[in-house]
């Protein structure tokens, strides 16, 4: 395996991988240091550009935008107080603070070396996990893929802020998309009404693109002219005053707990399908607050704060790479983008990945553990001009995005109606989001739709007995557990409602 | 009791999921396969109908508040500017098999620039158009010429 990893190292450190990789790293710090600019939006905006490339240079770009996201968000987070990416989110609690206590240097340094030596102890797990995970997934039948997958749309619709009915109902509408088109059985046109537009069905980067880029991008132009974009301006002027990398990496390293416990929660969340860097960040925020001896300091500029929420979420991204090389699930949104391009160049993943495809496979683990010194070299070199490009404006930056999303949905077949596709559910997402639905659990309803629908067919076909789904162990508990998160889901919301009703009594 | 965003939202889902859910049961059986096309469609479909008619159910008895206090606190959002927006991109999504990427990507950026911030002085329409040139300029030049990837190609102009 060790030989395999060298090997991969080795390949990925040609120019050919790695200048797409050190590209995808800067513009992945660029993106994420952008406020309401996600990780997910860049990755989408890389994705056009992956299409002429070798598949590996294309997945180490994706892989560097995926880690220097990550990294970047902690920008804004710390001048700002605005989360640069939601993966950051905690980062802004103590980041923030710390800036304003005249300590905006040391504040950026600690989020970006524990980002570093969080990703680079994640990557320990990936390279070691990912393989023993990938034959745990060969023993998986058709009634546990199916498990696993409803488990998945429970939990993420169970995370939903809003409302555990939206989310159902988001789920079910990513669902329905993937029936549009023919059966993947016997090819018989479901839902086309006779057009010859959808008789092949919703191509899926493009109805993924259209939802998520139009979304934000027509949220964020909702809120032009807002206080929000007058405070990015204000970060031309900042300075950072002169400090120790030497003082802050002992720092980190004075609590080896602390960064090894909030990697492993940034991994374990990133491993569960489909739950982002913010909720890795925030309960890794959670968790050192409740370990600290000292938590009265938490919120005040504490740098366990800010080590603990960076280091978790870079692991994060190993985590997701786990359950995309391992399962074939997409741990988010951006790892369904890096799924949808494995699928252009004609790449398979799930259990066999692995063992199929080594060359690809090591190389995204060299092209990991790789980007975290390109990021590290990125933000050492290129600090000021980040605090520059921060404030560019939303003017500029919607019509680019916007360009570079039709060009990703033209590129994918050269045909116009892909473009025709991603507009359409532009207004969808718009739509959707305006009436207060998750996108998440619409997304991964998207991703998971066809394989669903197959593994349950499969199984169906190889035995008609419905129970199996229940009464074979790991089916059983996967479904059991998806019950469970659906039934804490609304527990806690009925908690929440009769604790709203108690401070708002009604007279 | 009144019906809110959400009913209304509900009861449009209900409605296609159960014309949906009709017409899956149109759907012709396959000799062979123990279950049909419109097996699968059916449960999804069965499912959103039956969330989407708790979402009605759940908005209609909701206690609603009998003014809309504390609307004045939501930040303004300028919803005009969104559909000018929506409105250019479609322009664009029309103008770009006609014209081709080139020309509809020059159009396209410089008007969406133009309807978002305004440029006031001679150098801010100076800034906007090559911002708008360059653009479409040099992404033409990484798409097409180093990573080859086709663009879309006019047809009035013919590239």
């Amino acid at each position: 395996m060790l030989d395999l990893l060298w090997n991969g190292l080795v390949n990925v450190a040609q120019w050919k991988y790695l200048l797409p990789l050190f590209a995808g790293t800067f513009i992945g710090v660029i993106g994420g240091s952008l406020p309401g600019v996600t990780i997910t939006m860049t990755v989408i905006v890389v994705l056009p550009f992956t299409y002429g490339l070798d598949p590996l240079a294309g997945l180490a770009a994706m892989t560097g935008v995926y880690v220097g996201g990550s990294t970047g968000g902690l920008i804004a987070c710390c001048l700002l107080g605005i989360p640069g990416s939601p993966a950051s989110i905690a980062t802004t609690f103590d980041g923030f603070p710390m800036a304003r206590n005249g300590e905006p240097g040391r504040a950026i340094w600690l989020g970006v070396w524990a980002s570093v030596w969080g990703g680079l102890l994640g990557a320990l797990f990936l390279v070691f996990l990912t393989g023993p995970l990938a034959a745990i997934a060969l023993e998986f039948g058709p009634w546990e893929y199916f498990s696993l997958f409803v488990l998945a749309m429970a939990m993420v619709a169970g995370l939903t802020e809003s409302s555990l009915l939206k989310g159902l109902i988001s789920t079910a509408i990513g669902l329905l998309i993937t029936v549009v088109g023919h059966d993947p059985i016997g090819s018989v046109p479901r839902f086309t009404f006779g057009s010859a537009f959808i008789g092949g069905g919703f191509p899926f980067l493009p109805v993924l693109i259209g939802i998520f880029a139009f979304a934000q991008i027509m949220t964020d132009l909702e809120k032009l002219n807002s206080p929000r974009g007058q405070a990015v301006q204000s970060l031309v002027g900042i300075r950072l005053e002169r400090f120790s990398h030497l003082k802050v990496n002992l720092e980190i390293f004075k609590q080896p707990f602390l960064l090894a416990w909030a990697t492993i929660v940034g991994l374990i969340i990133g491993i569960l399908p489909a739950i982002g860097g913010s909720a890795s960040s925030v309960m890794a925020y959670d968790q050192a607050k409740k370990f600290s001896k000292t938590p009265e300091r938490f919120g005040k500029g504490h740098p366990e704060g800010i080590i603990a929420s960076e280091a978790s979420n870079n692991a994060n991204v190993s985590g997701s790479l786990m359950t995309i090389m391992a399962f074939g699930i997409p741990g988010d949104a951006v790892t369904a983008v890096m799924l949808g391009a494995m699928t252009i160049h004609g790449i398979q993943s799930g259990p066999l990945f692995i063992s199929q495809n080594p060359d690809i496979a090591y190389g995204i683990y060299a092209a990991y553990i790789l980007a975290h010194p390109c990021m590290l070299l990125i933000c050492l070199a290129l600090m000021p001009l980040m605090l520059r490009v921060t404030s560019v404006r939303m003017a500029v930056l919607a019509p680019v995005v916007l360009v570079l999303c039709v060009v990703g949905a033209y590129a994918l077949n050269n045909t116009m109606q892909s473009v025709y596709v991603l507009l359409m559910f532009g207004v969808v997402g718009y739509v959707l989001v305006k009436l207060g639905f998750p996108l998440a659990p619409l997304i991964l309803g998207l991703i998971l739709g066809d394989q669903i629908e197959i593994n349950l067919v499969r199984a169906i076909m190889t035995d008609g007995n419905p129970w199996l789904f229940l009464t074979r162990p790991i089916s059983g508990l996967l479904l059991l557990a998806a019950a469970a998160s659906v039934g804490l889901a609304i527990w806690q919301h009925w908690r929440h409602q009769a604790r709203v009703a108690e401070e708002e009594p009604d007279f | 009791m009144s019906i809110g965003r959400d009913g209304i939202a509900g009861l449009i889902l209900l409605a296609i999921s159960l014309f949906l859910l009709f017409k899956s049961f149109q759907l012709p059986s396959l000799p062979i396969v123990p279950v049909g096309p419109g097996f699968y469609p059916a449960i999804v479909l069965s499912f959103m109908a039956a969330a989407s008619a708790l979402l009605v159910l759940q908005d209609l008895m909701k206690r609603r508040p009998a003014a809309a206090a504390g609307e004045s606190d939501a930040p303004r959002r300028n919803y005009r500017l969104v559909v000018i927006a929506f409105a250019i991109v479609g322009a664009y999504v029309v103008l770009l098999p006609l014209v081709g990427f080139r020309v509809a990507t020059v159009l396209f950026v410089g008007a969406l620039q133009a309807a978002l911030d305004r440029p006031r002085t001679v150098r801010q329409w100076g800034v906007l158009a090559a911002i708008a040139l360059g653009t479409a300029v040099v992404s033409y030049f990484i798409f097409e010429r180093y990573l080859l990837v086709l663009l879309p190609r006019g047809a009035w102009t013919g590239f």
